[in-house]
């Protein structure tokens, strides 16, 4: 059982002991410990949530293709352990050998596209990770790429210039070179079950789903996290000492994609940006609820299984996955067992599954001809923002156009992600029509009694979840309002 | 002549090579430095007990206001704010300890083991509250020309309500730090994300009562401003300054985020209200504004952030009579300071207000009411504090952006989609801002500069001005090197150093340039005349011919010319080893104070302006009406820079600003709970924009060929104008409410414009239609 992370630092090999008399704990951030040496404090602390993106480093590990994938990550949510055989790249590891600027950087100085520079770090490393995106690059991918990156200064549109220029044309840059060579050295690194354990901490991160299991029987206590982004929060902002982690981001088997025509199966060590591409095309209503799932930052880190697992009212997948009618699967001593995900939820950020149990699946159906889901998320602010309401609509009308079957699912309208079964039941059997809708409206009153909070008030969230049938009524009628 | 120079730090940016505060070298023995602030809004500090936290290993001091050796006052302007709070606190992260430790984590051990009680006490909380409770922070202000209530009642029309405008936190990406570095002879070495590093300097020696020459205050970049460091970064330099002397050990203290928007204040809410007399056409007869703002528990700078705000209340038009009154009310909050604009977005979102329900009354385009009230020839181009609108470029401004964005045919386009659109509607706004340059305190209106040429021809200059993102160092360095007619790479702007430079005023009010680049012209002058008289004698031909002339010699192209006798020539390199030989002084101080302003307080008359800057912005923007949300479509801004100093720069000045504007407009709400508590605390919950907030259509121009004589090399400040641009964005949104019952119901309106309340004022216009 290893104690000891191994990975590369801009390309050289690198090693921390996590163990007894580590100056580091495993829940240390890489950010932390960046800024800890003199030598990386290119890397920025702008806010330690995963908010703003001026820690933005760049994690390079083999992809399925076998070749180096590149993912954008917020490095103050990110615990050392997750480190292990990835190739981790600084702002201070782009500049070629001989000095020179990559062409991102290039393009960002001649754009003007910095001005106070506290943020440019991190932007720079965002749009790195883009330049070694496939595929044809354009305004709206740049966009995506840049909205876990605040800038108070610039305006962003010189940043944006920047990107797309240099995107436009890219050619291969001193880490396509270093790639083969990285790939031997990563692949080198034992993927072991890792284990560490202080006076004061434990925590465990296996590389099979069976240790994971067994851990899990001896400390049913210990909190499970499978990307981090949400428990990192308690170490970065609340200074909690987690005395007993379970990371499950090192299984392999977890990280199962499959799709068939019938549905999508992910394993919920899939990435919330990695269902978000398999979901476009398939089920749309998903990818779109998936593209403002917080940043690509998070997206690159965050999983299906985590978001499901801390069972907010307000997780942005939940609404839609149970107007998907998708089945999540837990597996634990008695074996796995399927639970419907309308069961799943059980109450305020609580769910079905045991103490002893881990969230391994999630199937979920792609909707049939004829049966159309919606969804939207209603927040402040347009991009990594959290939501104040967001909803979903399964409908599937008969051939003289009334409701057969309908599913209207909402978020941040109560202590769980919750069903509106009034207007359901209002609406069945009903023309969908906008004046059934408009009646219909009323009804959303009954089902919900949701709170005031700093996102949003009762008295909005009533007339959003109001409103939002009319959209999906415009939507699927084909009428204008469908926008978001 | 403009000088594409790019950002003298930009490689340092993109490379992370460029340093901040908590970036710079460890010095030997740093401690960390933390701040203790209390839970409650008001109460009276009953007891405390800091030997816990004191017997901590590792804990090197834990210290309360009886520690401090000198003045227990940060007060920049009134001495009415306390360094930490001695027997009461009055506001939620109002410093109340300080410890300095091994370690963060130490600091936090320490913390937890502080023993305190509290009394607590009644807390204001709200600005009605406030001026319910008469808590004035100073005597209300006032600026009156004419009649107004008079002319308003004879006007064939009268409109009056009032305007919330919120808060806004500046979120400057570098949260406030400081290091401080005790040296020997009992001086103390300042580093600090400051604006204003005289005023660090001046406070950090009167906490420990020290003279100002132990103090030494140097500034290389900040990580971002906005007003957020002009006064508010003191405390941050003089906790440190504290703890160090306390321990006589180096001591960093840079705030978590949400430290830093806990503590620290923001722009000032205004609650304002407002009468309005106008005749058939749409011409103001008079107009009566009444502003009050939200000071917090302290003076800071509010008296001027309002000042500013009643001398912009006109924002670009005439009103022949005009009266403005300004009350500060004293709140249990962090007390509210500068942010870019400085109490102008305040006064000019009331007259924006204005106008635009005049267009509604009337039934007619705003735009076109806009331009008829315009400042315009005498007697209708004086202020209400009776300056008068000199090279006005309004009208000029207008009907350029009005043929350039197409307003007129968007216009009409707009009209005709929203009327065959239930749940998405679209609006079009013009607006323009006027800005006063100046500071309106005239004392605060000089600079300093010092330039030395080295043997080697490079030049290493140092003026008063910091930079913090907005490119000061880089116009700085292309005047120099315009002046001095050499390669700009030859010239180096130093960290800003109160040893180098002293008694310099906050790099604010847009100023930084007009200011400092004019010190850093009369340094180049006092070196450029001594150079000429040496070098023409060198250049004369002995005997016999025509002697050069020292007033003939001209600087350019890396060479000093005689420009009558152009063969007469030497390049600037060699001219200054020659100097430097004949033992001619090579490195000259300079100074500049703005001439003919002044401002009399009291009466409210005078000239508080050097010049104004004009600009203009026509926004259009949809509206989604059941969730609130809106895109904005298209932006056209016109802005006036003079002869940009630098192109690039200078639009990127105005993006900025129009962006962070946009923010403020829309998506940037403050929230306190009912016990004072912030509850926006951090970027989680405190939204500013995101790129793709910003429109993909972004169409922004420089007025051409419209020199300004009175500023360096025609040039016109740019820092803050264009942030009143976004109101553009705001009236859009408002005229796409307004078009649910047909342009014939105000929409309740108020600023920020956030999704909830555009979706809730929907709801209401919806239901009258």
């Amino acid at each position: 059982m290893r104690d000891t992370i191994q990975f590369l630092v801009n390309g050289e090999p690198a090693r921390i002991d996590l163990g007894p008399g580590s100056p580091w704990r495993p829940t240390t951030t890489v950010l932390q410990y960046l800024r800890a040496h003199p030598e990386y404090r290119g890397v920025k602390e702008g806010c330690a949530e995963g908010d703003c993106g001026a820690c933005t480093v760049v994690l390079a590990e083999d992809g399925t293709d076998g070749a180096l994938q590149y993912r954008a990550v917020d490095s103050c949510l990110l615990f050392l352990p997750t480190l292990h055989r990835k190739n981790l790249i600084t702002i201070e590891g782009l500049r070629a050998t001989d000095g020179a600027l990559h062409p991102v950087q290039d393009a960002i100085v001649r754009h003007s596209g910095s001005q106070c520079g506290f943020c440019t770090p991190g932007i720079v490393m965002s749009l790195f990770a883009l330049y070694h995106t496939a595929g044809v690059i354009g305004r709206h991918d740049v966009i995506d790429a840049l909205a876990g990156n605040l800038c108070r200064c610039t305006g962003y549109r010189p940043v944006v210039d920047a990107a797309l220029d240099s995107c436009a044309a890219r050619g291969p840059d001193h880490f396509s070179a270093a790639e083969p060579g990285v790939l031997r050295a990563l692949g080198a690194i034992p993927s072991d079950d890792m284990l560490i354990e202080t006076e004061t901490q434990a925590y465990c991160r296996p590389a099979t789903l069976a240790f994971a299991l067994r851990y899990r029987s001896i400390k049913p206590e210990a909190i499970i996290v499978n990307g981090a982004t949400d428990v990192a929060l308690r170490v970065t902002k609340r200074h909690e000492q987690l005395a007993s982690v379970l990371d499950l981001s090192g299984i392999a088997e977890l990280r199962s994609l499959r799709v068939s025509p019938a549905a999508i199966d992910a394993g919920a060590g899939v990435t919330i940006e990695e269902l978000r591409r398999v979901a476009t095309g398939r089920i749309p209503a998903l990818a779109e609820m998936l593209s403002v799932f917080g940043s690509r930052q998070i997206r690159n880190v965050a999983t299906l299984g985590g978001n499901l697992g801390t069972g907010s009212p307000i997780g942005d997948t939940l609404p839609v996955l149970l107007a998907l009618e998708a089945t999540v699967s837990v597996s634990g001593p008695r074996g796995e067992r399927a639970v419907p995900i309308q069961d799943f939820f059980t109450g305020y950020r609580s769910t079905a599954c045991a103490p002893d149990e881990i969230i391994v699946a999630v199937h979920i159906p792609i909707p049939p001809q004829g049966t159309d889901v919606r969804a939207i998320k209603v927040s402040r602010r347009k991009e990594l923002d959290i939501s104040t309401v967001s909803a979903a609509m399964r409908l599937r009308t008969t051939g003289n156009g009334s409701v057969d079957e309908i599913v209207l699912a909402y978020g941040g309208m109560a202590a769980t992600p919750q069903r509106a079964s009034a207007t359901e039941a209002f609406l069945s059997g009903k023309p969908w029509s906008r004046s059934t809708v408009e009646a219909a409206m009323d009804a959303v009153a009954n089902d919900f009694a949701p709170l005031t909070d700093v996102r949003g008030s009762a008295q909005y969230r009533t007339l959003i979840a109001r409103n939002v049938l009319l959209k999906f009524w415009a939507a699927t009628d084909g009428k204008e309002g469908a926008a978001s | 002549m403009s000088m594409p120079l790019l950002h003298e730090s930009a490689v340092g940016h993109v490379t992370g090579e460029a340093q901040y505060i908590d970036d710079l070298s460890h010095p030997e023995r740093l401690l960390a430095g933390r701040v203790v602030y209390g839970p409650h809004a008001h109460a009276r500090v009953v007891t405390f007990d800091l030997t816990a936290a004191r017997s901590i290993p590792g804990v090197r001091a834990v210290l309360s206001a009886r520690d401090i050796p000198g003045e227990n006052q940060v007060g920049p302007v009134v001495h009415d704010e306390v360094l930490l709070a001695d027997d009461e606190v009055t506001f939620i992260g109002q410093a109340v300890f300080l410890i300095a430790a091994d370690s963060d984590e130490l600091c936090r051990e320490a913390e937890r083991a502080i023993a305190v009680e509290y009394e607590q006490l009644p807390a204001v909380l709200d600005l009605p509250s406030a001026m319910a409770a008469g808590a004035l922070m100073g005597p209300p202000r006032r600026i009156l020309r004419g009649d107004p209530a008079g002319a308003i009642g004879k006007a064939l029309h009268r409109i009056s309500g009032e305007l919330e405008t919120g808060a806004q936190e500046h979120w400057y990406l570098e949260t406030q730090a400081a290091l401080c570095v005790p040296a020997e002879d009992r001086r103390m070495l300042v580093y600090s994300s400051t604006q204003h590093p005289s005023e660090t300097q001046t406070l950090v020696a009167e906490v420990l009562g020290w003279p100002r020459n132990a103090v030494e205050v140097e500034v290389r970049r900040l990580g971002g401003g906005f007003g957020g460091k002009e006064t508010q970064a003191n405390h941050t330099a003089c906790w440190a300054a504290v703890l160090a002397h306390a321990t006589g050990r180096p001591v960093k203290i840079r705030l978590f985020r949400d430290d830093d928007m806990i503590m620290t204040g923001k722009r000032h809410r205004f609650l304002s209200r407002y009468e309005a007399g106008f005749d058939a056409e749409g011409v103001l007869q008079g107009v009566a504004i009444e502003l009050n703002s939200d000071g917090g528990a302290t003076t800071d700078l509010s008296f001027a952030i309002l000042e500013r705000a009643m001398l912009h209340a006109d924002n670009s038009y005439f009103v022949p009579d005009f009266g403005v009154t300004g009350s500060v009310w004293k709140t249990n909050l962090p007390s509210n300071t500068a942010f870019r604009g400085f109490g102008g977005p305040q006064g000019i979102a009331v007259m924006e207000t204005i106008i635009d329900r005049i267009a509604r009354t009337l039934g007619r385009d705003a735009a076109e009411i806009r331009r008829k009230n315009f400042y315009r020839a005498a007697p209708a181009d004086t202020t209400h504090y009776g300056q008068v609108v000199e090279d006005n470029r309004l009208a000029l401004i207008h009907d350029r952006l009005m043929a350039s964005s197409g307003y007129t045919q968007r216009r009409a386009a707009v009209a005709a989609f929203n009327a065959g659109s239930a749940f998405v509607r679209r609006g079009i706004a013009l607006t323009p801002v006027k800005f006063g340059i100046s500071f309106t305190t005239t004392f605060l209106n000089q600079a300093g500069a010092l330039v030395h040429i080295y043997t080697d021809g490079t030049v290493l200059v140092s003026h008063g001005g910091v930079e913090m993102g907005q490119g000061l160092h880089t116009k700085i360095r292309g005047i120099a090197a315009a002046e001095l007619g050499i390669d700009p790479a030859r010239v180096r702007v130093g960290a800003t150093n109160t040893a180098k430079v002293p008694n310099t005023s906050a790099t604010a009010a847009s100023s930084g340039a007009d200011l400092n680049g004019m010190a850093v012209r009369n340094a180049i002058d006092t070196i450029k005349t001594r150079m000429s008289a040496a070098l023409s004698e060198k250049l004369s031909p002995g005997a016999g011919g025509e002697p050069s002339r020292a007033a003939d010699l001209r600087f350019a192209a890396g060479r000093i010319v005689d420009s009558v006798h152009p063969e007469r020539a030497i390049t600037f390199d060699e001219a200054v080893r020659w100097l430097y030989l004949q033992r001619i002084g090579l490195s000259a101080a300079g100074f500049y104070s703005t001439p003919g302003i002044g401002w009399d307080r009291d009466a409210g008359r005078g000239t508080p302006f050097l010049y104004y800057a004009f600009g203009m912005a026509v926004s259009e923007v949809s509206v989604d009406l059941l969730t609130g949300a809106h895109t904005v479509e298209r932006v056209d801004i016109l802005h006036d820079v003079g002869d940009s100093l630098n192109p690039a720069i200078d639009r990127g000045q105005v993006e900025g600003g129009f962006v962070q504007g946009l923010g403020w407009c829309t998506t940037e709400e403050i929230l306190w709970d009912a016990r004072g508590t912030l509850m926006t605390h951090s970027p989680d919950t405190y939204k500013i924009p995101t790129a793709g907030d910003v429109p993909e259509d972004l169409r922004v121009a420089l007025v051409d060929g419209v020199p300004n004589p009175h500023v360096i090399r025609n040039s016109k400040a740019v820092g803050e104008p264009p942030f009143m641009l976004a109101l553009s964005v705001w009236l859009a949104i408002k005229d796409a409410l307004s078009s649910i019952a047909g342009h014939t119901v105000e929409p309740q309106f108020s600023l920020p414009a956030t999704r909830e309340r555009i979706a809730l004022e929907a709801e209401r216009l919806r239901r009258l239609a």
